[in-house]
């Protein structure tokens, strides 16, 4: 990665105040979460008090400009206190994450200035919590293929439809949600709004049960007969999947630094355990079919951080950082589905029992190769870049 | 109000020291530094003062090396209104006595109505440097302090005492060393790290300030790590009434704590 500042031509060097917000983030995680992680991921809820807590700080907003209620720190920075607060939460990390980079970021970007004041401000303060509304029923990775509808009423919209899976959902203030305008126009008649809890016809539905990240909430949002005004109509009424898709580029950088900091939990548990288990009458540590499996843990993290911060850094100096992300995301998750698989194995027994963190981030690990892209997507991602006109 | 917390900038809890070579030193690499935590309790105190009293300013000082600089940008993101470093050669051996002296230069420069230290640092735990700078100012001190209010023209300055706390009074400025209280000090914000970061901290010589650095000292002739803990014990299989007695046996017989 280049630095931020782009004075030497090559530094991973970090700033001071990347470094301070970086131990900010270390010692809340240290401090905050990680006591609690395994009580989060048991009762299936981060508590709200917590998403606050991180909001005071100025982390629900930390790379959208104070103008705008935020901490306006960079992308660089902002994977820095994601990888921290994964480390200890995965849970937490996704809730933050959802939050500021699919619903912030678009509209920072493709907000008006009343919307950036109205809906923006109190989002990147940490005083509402938004969520990403995309994926439906019918409708993941082929997102296009969405059934929900927006119809054109007087100097309005009607929304009607079924979201599912969406982070937040339950507790979120404000959904940014896609919606189908014109389905012969099938993904250029795709427009983004802005709904807030409480607008009739705008519901909650069920909740899922999930194998990981169990402390944040993922819900179905249904609306029926869901009136909107043209205010909150995100960009114009056939950019919506263009916001989507710019959208879940950024995205796609946290999940990787999201990937980044739980492989680092298992690095550093499994550490800790190699180091005082003892087998043969001596420390598994000294076994060399564990030294590998750390080594090639080690390794694999600092690889997919580098592919992390490089698309981070990318993103701010302005370029086109697409494929980037996707590589980020595609090899962090990997990278952490073996290292959670081998934490365990190192942990032996204990590792599968609830006992011990081992399994819980052999669970949380498995959704960053799922959500805003999967694997087989972030390939294709990345293959049309290199194939492609 | 003025006030002015002394700092210093430690091996972070969570670093494990190594012993150097010549076992007079710590090795310094792959150390991550921190604000000695009786310190952070101090800085804790002196900004909920300023949050309940506006006008307040809490500026912050550290003797120290050149990266103890990070411990001052620390305390200015948590909300100190300025900061100071005092470094020079030889700094880091700096003893004592020396550096409450300098402390006392400054002190008696920016004219603070109080000065909080923490109540001793957290590497060498010799809880001198407080005592010793208010010796130097001829100030009052009160020691192991968890709060204190401005009260007509003066400071009362509660301080711990076993099982409750007594209630002193200040007339004029006094040196505090503060125990760690109830409230945990706060994280900086991230809005405060990018405030901190336009801040100037300006830099003093160490030798200019006209402080006495020498007089009495102390050396370190050697340091050793702890000796390894001996693993424990788990007695888990068996009659509990056969377990309890051998418990009993051992924490008699072994242990002797019985
Ligand atoms: C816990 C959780 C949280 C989520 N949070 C959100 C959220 O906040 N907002 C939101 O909008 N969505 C969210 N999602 C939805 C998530 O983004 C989708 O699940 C994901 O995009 C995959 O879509 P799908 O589940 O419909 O799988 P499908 O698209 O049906 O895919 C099934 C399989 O087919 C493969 N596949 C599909 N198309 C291709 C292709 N062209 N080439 C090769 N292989 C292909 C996929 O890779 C996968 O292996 C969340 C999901 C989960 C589980």
């Amino acid at each position: 990665m280049t630095t931020v500042t782009g004075e030497a031509a090559f530094d991973l060097s970090l700033t001071e105040e990347q470094q301070l917000v970086q131990r900010t983030a270390r010692g809340f995680a240290a401090e905050r979460l990680l006591p609690r992680a395994a009580e989060f991921d048991q009762k299936g809820e981060v508590p709200t008090e917590i998403v606050r807590e991180l909001g005071s700080l100025g982390f629900m907003g930390i790379n959208i400009p104070d103008e705008w209620g935020g901490s306006g720190l960079d992308m660089v920075t902002y994977v820095l206190a994601l990888e921290e607060i994964n480390r200890a939460c995965a849970s937490t990390g996704v809730i933050m994450s959802s939050h500021v980079s699919l619903v912030c970021d678009p509209l920072l970007r493709f907000g008006s200035p009343e919307q950036k004041s109205r809906f923006l401000r109190p989002l990147a303060s940490g005083e509402q919590l938004g969520c990403f509304a995309l994926s439906e029923p019918g409708a993941g990775s082929d997102a296009a293929a969405m059934r929900s509808s927006a119809r054109r009423d007087g100097d309005g919209w009607v929304l009607n439809g079924t979201k599912n899976f969406i982070t937040n959902g339950a507790r979120a203030d404000v959904a940014l949600v896609f919606a189908q305008t014109d389905p012969a126009q099938k993904h250029r008649g795709i427009a983004a709004f802005i709904v807030e809890r409480g607008t009739p016809g705008f519901s909650v539905g069920k909740l899922e049960h999930k194998l990981g990240i169990r402390g944040s909430d993922t819900a179905q949002l249904i609306f029926q007969d869901c009136r909107v005004p043209d205010a909150h109509l995100l960009g114009a009424a056939d950019e919506g999947f263009k916001i989507a898709l710019a959208t879940l580029d950024g995205g796609r950088i946290s999940i990787a630094a999201q990937a980044v900091g739980i492989a680092r939990a298992c690095l550093e548990d499994s550490v800790g355990y190699a180091k005082e288990r003892e087998a043969f009458g001596q420390r598994i540590g000294d076994f060399q079919a564990i030294q590998w499996m750390i080594a090639d843990m080690a390794t694999g993290i600092d690889a997919a951080r580098l592919l992390t911060w490089r698309a981070a850094a990318m993103k701010d100096r302005g370029e086109r950082y697409g494929p980037d992300a996707a590589m980020a995301k595609l090899f962090a998750s990997d990278v952490v589905m073996k290292a959670a698989r081998d934490c365990i194995q190192i942990f032996g027994g204990y590792g599968y029992l609830t006992d011990f963190p081992a399994e819980r981030h052999y669970r949380d690990a498995k959704i960053t190769e799922i959500y805003e892209g999967t694997s087989e997507i972030m390939k294709l991602v990345i293959a049309e870049d290199m194939l492609g006109e | 109000m003025k006030l002015l917390v002394c700092v210093k900038q430690v091996p972070d809890s969570t670093v494990r020291v190594k012993v150097a070579g010549d076992q007079k030193a710590i090795v310094p690499e792959g150390v991550t530094w921190a604000i000695s935590p009786y310190d952070e309790y101090a800085i804790e105190l002196a900004l909920e003062h300023k949050d309940a009293n506006p006008g307040t300013t809490v500026g912050v000082i550290t003797v120290g090396p050149p990266r103890a600089r990070d411990a001052l940008r620390q305390a200015l993101a948590m909300g100190c209104d300025d900061a100071t470093l005092v470094t020079g050669a030889d700094v880091e051996t700096l003893g004592g006595l020396a550096t409450a002296r300098a402390l006392a230069k400054v002190v008696d420069e920016v004219t603070p109505d109080l000065v909080l230290c923490g109540k001793q640092a957290s590497d060498d735990d010799q809880g001198f440097v407080g005592q010793a700078l208010a010796e130097t100012l001829g100030w009052p001190h009160v020691a192991i302090v968890t709060k204190f209010v401005a009260s007509d023209g003066g400071t009362e300055i509660w301080k711990e005492v076993e099982g409750g706390h007594e209630v002193w009074k200040a007339s004029g400025p006094a040196v505090l060393t503060v125990q760690k209280s109830q409230k945990d000090p706060r994280y900086p914000s991230l809005p405060g790290i990018m405030k901190a970061k336009k801040k100037e901290i300006p830099e003093k010589d160490l030798a200019s300030l006209g402080a006495d650095l020498g007089g009495p000292s102390v050396e370190i002739r050697a340091m050793e790590p702890p000796p390894a803990r001996k693993a424990g014990r788990v007695m888990k299989d068996g009659d509990p009434k056969a377990l309890a007695a051998e418990l009993a046996k051992l924490l008699r017989d072994e242990a002797r704590v019985l």
